[in-house]
């Protein structure tokens, strides 16, 4: 009799513990790793203003998973083992739509790049301080020539995550001031009252074109003060 | 024997089961009403109605999404945070589905009512028919108007769709109309139906002025979308014409809109509520009077003795005047909208707190004098430091200034609500009012943030900010108010500037201005005029929609003025060796304490994103831009 109830409880210790492991799934343990690239090289966007889509066929919830790209041009999914299909949403970044899909396969950790044809790009810019100013100088280059320049920007911000919503000061210009495009612009800005106490700031600089929300940005670079 | 009780037992049961039989399967039910019934029965009818009238979508209202109030710039969200609301002080950028309505449910009941009642309503009169119907399409037209707003273009389906019997869905998918042609359809269904509507008279169920109101107003969202969308340096379209409408729509759009609001002036039936001397007063009656008001042409009523209540005073009464212990104080409305109202001498809303050189505060002999002089439709919107509500004084003064002799500086103090400036907390204080017992706190909750309470749609009805009792006020979708001013939009952007003054200037005269305060027009001073007449009407967003400014009002950055939301704190100065300036109010501007985000509304925001299961049914669907 002893001997039974021994057994029903393990018989119930073994059930109750087997039954949990039964519904419960692994967090998924793979990595989708990539970056949004012109000529290979990464481009810069608004830390989490532009969206890439990933979609999965097969299961009955049909709808996307948002990949936001991170301020450097770079993004990252964690996900289940599977194939994918990655999208580029239309009107979001600032380049020309391209509706061709990419698909990858993720087993692991995958890399991924996705090429973007961009309206404009930011060549050899360089941006030092002098006395209170901030000085950029910089190359427009153009890219996909359908959208017009709205404006070029130069933001300064106080830490890396610096762009159109999160600075304390900027300085425009406008293309009807922009001569010559292929010559350099220039561009400069005071340190902000509210950062001259500040180790450091960090400045970037951001391209508008007309019709499309998000800018292309340059990567941030740390402005020591002291 | 033995067979006589056998037969007789057959016969017994034979008979007990065929009497059965035959109203068995033929019963009424005592829990449902057939279409046959309900279409044949005008109260039954009545009540559909009510149904439809209720499930009207709206972005804020008094029930339904009425936190959404302090999602843009006229308020910053006061209340308790526990729901996930002080989320909306936080908003990073709005989301593509946040104002999406793709309500093709409703649609298809009205659909579907219309269908049965000229199938089955043999009893009603041709007369009845024609009025229900006229109700019905006026539904549908208006729900279409609240998803081509928020949609673009969408299919119209104006019959109930039905599956064949092969089970082929392919003539179930309808593609998405033009968005002209949705406006277009609105027009046309509200000229069809307005002659022949019925309930004259009515506040709370359509008639044709209620019709032609929604004409006037839908018509100038088209109008202004013609017109503003192809300012856009890149005008938002798609190939198909479903979002985008062509320029050359944009004068007859405006002129439809004028002919209906004129239409509603011109007859005579309503007319700008003037009850009240006091202006400001009589402006907030002018919303939330419910008996014998001129003005309102259409809204969503409440009603005490019914148990039809809301919670909408519970959740925004001033703080010190509360009557539950809990709640109040959600909605606060920002220093923004204060600024937006003029001076009554036709000077900028602006606020003076420092003098010209900005070099010191200007000092105020009493806490309410800096707003003397305004509009009075400030006062009927906003309760502001020095004003009452229900006849209790709402005590608002965020803290007091003390002089420091040794640094030439004053020092900052704030307290709880309602301390005071004295022993045994601040041994060395003058005894009089610390903190208001209405705040306003930098932190706390269910209390004001910005300085400023909600005046206009709060019930001051006794106990009706009490969870038990609530509230009956109506929620008004149409008034007078508006339509003056959708007639002096649609008249300025025909180019008829003084026909549009008259509007505009009659609605400021009631509103303290002296006569033809106005003189010249500007897009901008019109939207700014329905701001401060329509504030918390469910207006703000679609105007800065229809005129594609909101990307240029709340552009997210951290140096605007429009997209930051700011709030006026009032201290009273201790400074007892400067009788100029002792026991004086001074006001300080800030960035409201608990709003974190500057508002950031994005092109891809102009249109809400398709439901992904709507694209996913039906390919003939084209997403959105952007999206």
């Amino acid at each position: 009799m002893k001997r039974n109830i021994f057994y029903i409880i393990g018989c119930a210790a073994v059930l109750l513990f087997s039954s949990c492991e039964k519904d419960n799934y692994d967090a998924p343990a793979s990595t989708l790793t990539g970056r949004v690239v012109y000529q290979d090289q990464p481009l810069g966007v608004r830390s989490d203003g532009v969206q890439l889509e990933l979609w999965q066929s097969g299961y009955s919830l049909f709808t996307k998973i948002p990949v936001y790209v991170a301020q450097d041009g770079t993004f990252s999914a964690s996900l289940f083992d599977g194939n994918y299909k990655l999208t580029r949403l239309r009107g979001n970044g600032p380049w020309a739509d391209n509706t061709d899909t990419i698909n990858i396969q993720v087993k692991g950790g995958t890399t991924v790049d996705v090429p973007v044809d961009p309206y404009f790009v930011i060549r050899n810019d360089n941006v030092q301080r002098s006395g209170n100013a901030i000085n950029a100088t910089f190359n427009i280059q153009r890219v996909n020539t359908t959208k017009d320049l709205e404006y070029v920007r130069l933001y300064v911000g106080q830490t890396m995550i610096t762009d159109q919503v999160r600075n304390e000061g900027s300085a425009t210009k406008m293309p009807a001031d922009i001569a010559d495009m292929s010559q350099p612009v220039t561009l400069s800005v005071n340190v902000p009252g509210s950062m001259a106490s500040k180790e450091a700031v960090y400045a970037r600089i951001g391209i508008k074109t007309v019709g499309v929300a998000e800018l292309l940005y340059s990567q941030p670079v740390k402005i020591n003060l002291k | 024997m033995k067979n006589i009780i056998k037969y007789s037992i057959a016969c017994a049961l034979t008979l007990s089961m065929s009497a059965c039989k035959k109203d068995w399967l033929d019963r009424q039910s005592q829990t449902l009403l057939v279409n046959e019934q309900v279409m044949n029965d005008p109260k039954l009818i009545v009540g559909l109605l009510a149904n439809f009238y209720d499930r009207l979508p709206t972005d804020a209202s008094l029930t339904s999404r009425w936190q959404q109030h302090t999602s843009y710039d006229d308020a910053v969200w006061s209340g308790g945070g526990n729901a996930g609301d002080e989320e909306r002080n936080n908003i990073v950028q709005y989301a593509t589905d946040r104002w999406r309505i793709y309500d093709y449910a409703l649609i298809r009941d009205i659909n579907l009512a219309i269908e049965n009642m000229n199938a089955v309503g043999n009893r009603l009169t041709a007369d009845q028919k024609l009025q229900f119907e006229a109700e019905f399409r006026f539904l549908r037209a208006y729900n279409y108007f609240e998803m081509v707003k928020r949609m673009g273009g969408v299919p119209i389906i104006t019959t109930q769709l039905l599956i064949d019997d092969k089970g082929d869905v392919a003539g179930l998918r309808k593609p998405r109309n033009k968005e002209a042609e949705v406006y277009d359809f609105i027009a046309s269904e509200i000229d069809a139906i307005k002659d022949v509507i019925g309930n004259t008279g009515s506040p709370t169920r359509a008639n044709k002025y209620t019709a032609l109101a929604l004409k006037s107003r839908a018509m100038l969202y088209a109008g202004s979308l013609a017109k503003y969308n192809n300012q856009l340096p890149s005008p938002i379209t798609l190939p198909g014409g479903e979002v985008g409408i062509p320029a050359n729509r944009a004068a007859d759009y405006y002129q439809k809109s004028l002919d209906a609001s004129k239409e509603i002036i011109n007859s005579g039936r309503y007319s700008l509520y003037n009850g009240n001397p006091n202006l400001g007063e009589n402006f907030f009656e002018a919303i939330t009077k419910k008996v014998g008001n001129p003005e309102v042409i259409f809204a969503q009523d409440f009603l005490q003795t019914k148990g039809r209540n809301h919670a909408f005073s519970y959740d925004n009464i001033a703080r010190s005047i509360r009557e539950d212990n809990l709640g109040s104080s959600a909605i606060a409305p920002t220093l923004n909208l204060v600024e937006t109202y003029d001076f009554l001498n036709g000077d900028a809303g602006t606020l003076r707190n420092r003098t010209a050189d900005n070099s010191d505060y200007i000092y105020y002999d009493n806490i309410s004098d800096i707003f003397a002089n305004k509009d009075a439709r400030l006062y009927g919107t906003v309760i502001y430091p020095g004003t009452s509500f229900k006849g209790s004084p709402v005590q608002i003064q965020a803290g007091v200034m003390v002089w420091n002799a040794a640094t030439n500086s004053y020092q900052t103090v704030e307290g709880n609500l309602g301390s005071i400036y004295g022993p045994p907390t601040f041994p060395n204080g003058d005894g009089g009012l610390l903190t208001g017992a209405s705040g306003p706190q930098r932190s706390a909750q269910d209390v004001s943030n910005t300085g400023f309470y909600l005046r206009k749609y709060v019930d001051p009805a006794p106990q009706s900010s009490n969870r038990g009792r609530q509230s009956d006020m109506w929620w008004v979708r149409f008034r007078l108010g508006e339509i003056y001013l959708n007639a002096a939009e649609a008249a300025f952007e025909l180019g008829n500037t003084p026909e549009a003054l008259t509007y505009v200037n009659t609605l400021r005269k009631r509103a303290g201005f002296p006569d033809n305060s106005l003189t010249t027009l500007s897009i901008d001073k019109l939207i700014s005029e329905r701001r401060a007449e329509l504030a918390f009407e469910d207006h703000r967003l679609w105007d800065l929609i229809r005129t594609r400014k909101a990307t240029e009002v709340w552009n997210g950055s951290t140096t605007s003025t429009t997209a930051n939301l700011y709030a006026l704190y009032p201290y009273r100065i201790v400074r007892p060796g400067d009788a100029a300036r002792h026991n004086k109010y001074v006001f300080v501007k800030l960035v409201a304490p608990r709003f974190r985000t500057p508002r950031f509304f994005q092109i891809q925001n102009y249109y809400m994103s398709i439901p992904q299961n709507a694209i996913d049914a039906n390919p003939l669907i084209v997403r959105n831009p952007f999206h």
